[in-house]
């Protein structure tokens, strides 16, 4: 009732996938409509174009800004991923198996780059930067990227781990193994996926994030973002949409390959 | 025997080290710095928030903030509370399609989708074009730059984060109870308002301050959305900063946004770990 | 009865206690098991049987107290030098292994030579009829099979003892059954010590030798399955195990009680019982028999019989069995168990007289009233 399918009338039914159908549409078509346009022949940005082109592909890539924003950016990400990953590791086998007092406390206090608005996380790493002379350096860069990806990666890594059934472990010891040896033989090839999974969204936190970026950026060091940030500042020029489109491109692939992973993992 | 147990919970601890050592001194230091000039930039004191409340513009920052977080909650609950009721509803075909979309917007970079916005709603924009079309309108619509730009854009982006708690809640619903009501003689829509949207509380809740908090702390959105007018506190904290170099005032507005934040995500806390259908509480 | 003293024994708990904070989840227990016997610890959730299972396996730390193999004290002996086997409860396969590696895993630990190593799985994967599966992945084996295998990975390497935490648990009763009887092959053919671990009586007493009772961290009762169920060593272990009749007494001498008009006779016990005292019988259903009024002035009462007089409540078929349920005329309920095939339906409302042998009777002059409430 009210949970199922077949207790709702064929009426409300129809409402319904009317209403999500439309609201589906309404979270689905600005992407789209992105990925299209970046292909439209109009300066101005008129839908539906007049032709189609890959002439704003061309500026993309002819533009060694855009291109060393765009490696900027991938290095930044794959750093702090790998960073991350290494901190989030231990942290969550020490929260998840631990027995101190405080554990949830502690859990609270490392995913507070989440709840704490990215904006004031921007402001105050831009503050110490700026007195340490390291503002515009891919030093600054990873590491104000690796507080807000460090919560992501965390929580992916925690969930695995408290999936893990760790009488596997147990057995393994049972078996003869030492303890560490049980956790590199069975317990980290059973939670990789969670790890690699962890890794790969605190990649994608990384590669999406602006208002840190914004802040951290000079003019001989900026990611994708902030190159799409400042030049949107000035025109709507279809070679953001190219931008974007890569963009998507690469969220999606990964969410697709994380999501896999996190299947996987259960 | 004590001295084994010491020994593995300092193991515990140990593992522990490096996030405390870098949150610690790229997070929490930083911060507590921030905080600080508050009350000691340009001069000890609470000048700065003196000067804040006294100021009509900034008083209205304040109030706009809170007006687009409020009515940007309350259009993502209300678009957000289908879709998570179809995703429960449907969890093979439909939903999971649903659920895909609901994904897919989540983790496609923020600032294409505001992009893609700003040219959908720019007055030569499709959505203009197709109002014009139709008839509706003969000019078109100043749909960006303004409260409503960002509105609708916030909104947008806000969705994801109202459904996902929300089906999760759902989804522990046992549908055993609803079924129980009607049995009882309870009319289907007795049954929704009585029962299922109750028992969805604890759900629409936190979705809902989720989205709230998230909604206080908005920077990129607003600020290409949004028109001069309606500035939001973020774009008053990073402009102080960028273009007038006050951080006295910055830092007391940032904390002032901390405080608020803080404040409500407690509150968050408290209502998942109150709420019935929780089944573990808070870690 | 293999509780022969004559050899050392093969593990020994000494006082062993483990306390969360303030719960106490093994109470200073004491026990001695010997080399090649089965036995199961048997308790309900909570009663401290899997906590000290643990402890045995090293996998918690006692708070006090000794666990010694061969005499030789475990305590700081970390779980991966035991030496002992150990089956979970959800079998705790690999899941990134085949069959073949997940039972090979412990031989590889110890770099046992290849061709030694393949020879040993091979063997032990025809002893749980596994061949076929070997290059398997756990995930795609039945129940049943997983547990095969958790079995032999625990065998492989010839520990000395096997451990076993409810490994049935999670298998629907006809398989279990089946289990059950594979595993007692498996032990007789093998000569391990096994330790078993249980919260279903009728699985302890199908597979041990021998059966400790826990309750609240205490070994309440110890014995073969027999033993325990014919003369249960206080009330819980009565009706713990099996069904029970508790009639509540006053003792008027050391063998005699008084209940309503009639005066019911018991054993003499070791340690006498007072006169006056309360004290609680306890008669098992099948062994209480209703008699009708004719039936009993047909068969006279011999003096090992007690006899009551009670009213029939209700009777109910149960296939092999019939229960009848009747009330004294103090209100006092008594539950009888026959045969159904040599016996008939006796009617609601009849007025009958119950029997039970002396010997049949146990007594107890200390209890808790929780103790023989089930929950």
């Amino acid at each position: 009732m009210l949970l199922t399918p077949q207790s709702i009338g064929w009426k409300l039914k129809s409402t319904l996938y009317f209403i999500t159908g439309a609201i589906a549409s309404f979270l689905a078509l600005p992407i789209f409509f992105i990925v299209a346009l970046s292909f439209g022949s109009s300066q101005w940005l008129i839908f539906p174009p007049p032709h189609w082109t890959t002439k704003w592909y061309e500026r993309f890539f002819d533009n060694p800004q855009w291109i060393e924003a765009a490696l900027t950016s991938l290095q930044v990400a794959l750093m702090t991923s790998i960073i991350a990953t290494a901190i989030a590791l231990p942290t969550s086998f020490a929260l998840v198996r631990g027995k101190f007092a405080g554990r949830d406390y502690l859990y609270s206090l490392f995913t507070l780059p989440m709840i704490v608005p990215v904006v004031i996380i921007a402001v105050a790493t831009y503050s110490m930067f700026l007195s340490l002379g390291l503002t515009g350096t891919l030093v600054a860069f990873v590491i104000s990227h690796v507080i807000v990806a460090l919560p992501f990666a965390m929580i992916s890594i925690i969930n695995s781990l408290k999936l893990f059934d760790k009488s596997i472990e147990n057995a393994a010891v049972i078996c003869g193994a030492s303890r560490l040896e049980a956790i590199f033989k069975v317990t980290f090839p059973v939670i990789k996926p969670g790890i690699f999974a962890g890794a790969l969204f605190a990649f994608l936190v990384s590669w999406d994030e602006v208002v840190i970026s914004v802040m951290m950026a000079s003019p001989e060091l900026q990611t994708l973002p902030v190159k799409m940030w400042s030049t949107l500042r000035q025109d709507l020029t279809p070679v953001i949409a190219v931008a974007s489109t890569l963009l998507i491109f690469i969220s999606i692939f990964i969410m697709l390959v994380a999501n896999i992973l996190r299947k996987r993992s259960l | 025997m004590s001295l084994l147990l010491s020994s593995r919970k300092w193991k515990d601890l140990s593992l522990l080290f490096p996030i405390c050592l870098f949150l610690g001194i790229f997070f929490l230091i930083p911060l507590v710095i921030l905080l600080i000039k508050s009350v000691t930039v340009p001069s000890f004191g609470l000048g700065n928030f003196y000067e804040l409340l006294a100021t009509s513009t900034y008083i209205k920052i304040l109030g706009n903030t809170f007006l687009v977080a409020t009515l940007v909650t309350v259009f993502a609950v209300l678009l957000g509370f289908p879709l998570a009721w179809c995703i429960t509803l449907f969890p093979k075909g439909w939903g999971r399609f649903l659920l895909n979309v609901v994904l897919l917007s989540m983790w496609t970079s923020l600032l294409a989708r505001t992009y893609s916005w700003l040219v959908l709603l720019q007055s030569s924009g499709v959505l203009n074009k197709i109002l014009m079309g139709i008839g509706l309108i003969d000019q078109p619509l100043e749909l960006v730059h303004n409260l409503s730009g960002v509105i609708i854009g916030m909104t947008y982006i806000m969705i994801p984060f109202v459904v996902l708690p929300l089906q999760a809640s759902m989804s522990t619903i046992d549908p055993m109870v609803l079924q129980a009501a009607s049995i009882c003689g309870a009319s289907a829509r007795s049954v929704f308002f009585k029962i299922f949207i109750p028992l969805c509380k604890p759900g629409i809740f936190s979705g809902a301050l989720m989205v709230f908090v998230m909604s206080l702390g908005y920077y990129v959105t607003p600020a290409l959305l949004g028109g001069v007018s309606n500035m939001m506190l973020p774009e008053f904290i990073v402009q102080q900063i960028q273009n007038f170099l006050n951080w006295g005032v910055a830092s007391a507005s940032a904390s002032i946004l901390i405080a608020v934040t803080l404040v409500i995500f407690y509150i968050y806390l408290k209502v998942q770990s109150d709420s019935p259908t929780s089944s573990n509480k808070g870690s | 009865m293999t509780t022969q003293q004559s050899s050392a024994p093969l593990v020994t708990l000494k006082l062993l206690n483990k306390e969360y904070g303030r719960f106490t989840a093994v109470n200073k227990i004491n026990l001695e098991i010997q080399q090649g016997e089965f036995l199961t610890f048997l308790g309900s959730s909570g009663s401290g049987k899997s906590t000290t299972l643990s402890m045995i396996a090293g996998f918690e730390t006692p708070t006090s107290g000794e666990i010694l193999l061969h005499n030789k004290s475990l305590i700081n002996v970390p779980s991966h030098k035991r030496g002992i086997g150990m089956v979970f409860q959800h079998y705790s396969l690999f899941p990134h292994m085949s069959v073949r590696d997940n039972i090979g895993f412990p031989l590889d630990i110890r770099k046992t030579p290849k061709a030694e190593r393949n020879k040993k799985v091979d063997d032990i994967l025809k002893l749980v009829q596994l061949e076929d599966f070997a290059e398997r992945p756990p995930t795609l084996l039945s129940g049943g099979q997983k547990q095969r295998v958790a079995i032999a990975r625990a065998l492989v390497y010839e520990p000395e003892i096997l451990l076993m935490d409810e490994p049935l648990g999670a298998l629907d009763k006809k398989l279990r059954e089946d289990l059950q009887d594979e595993l007692r092959q498996i032990h007789k053919r093998l000569g391990i010590t096994i330790i078993y671990v249980t919260h279903d009586q009728d699985e302890a007493m199908r597979l041990s030798e021998r059966i400790a009772i826990f309750k609240e961290g205490e070994i309440v009762g110890l014995g073969s399955g027999r033993n325990l169920y014919d003369s249960p060593p206080n009330a819980f272990v009565a009706s713990f195990l099996g069904n029970s009749n508790f009639i509540k007494v006053r003792a008027v001498s050391t063998s005699e009680a008084q209940f309503e008009q009639q005066t019911l006779k018991f054993r003499e016990q070791t340690t006498p019982i007072k006169t006056q005292a309360d004290i609680l019988l306890m008669v098992r259903p099948e062994n209480l028999h209703v008699l009708s009024e004719q039936q009993a002035e047909q068969e006279p009462l011999t003096v090992e019989m007690n006899q009551i007089a009670a009213t029939v409540e209700e009777t109910v078929f149960l296939g092999e069995s019939y229960t009848c349920s009747v009330v004294t005329e103090s209100g006092q309920r008594l539950m009888s168990k026959y045969i159904s095939k040599d016996h008939c339906e006796i009617a609601a409302g009849t007025d009958i007289v119950v029997r039970w042998n002396v010997n049949h009777t146990n007594v107890y002059d200390q209890w808790k009233q929780s103790d023989i409430t089930k929950a």
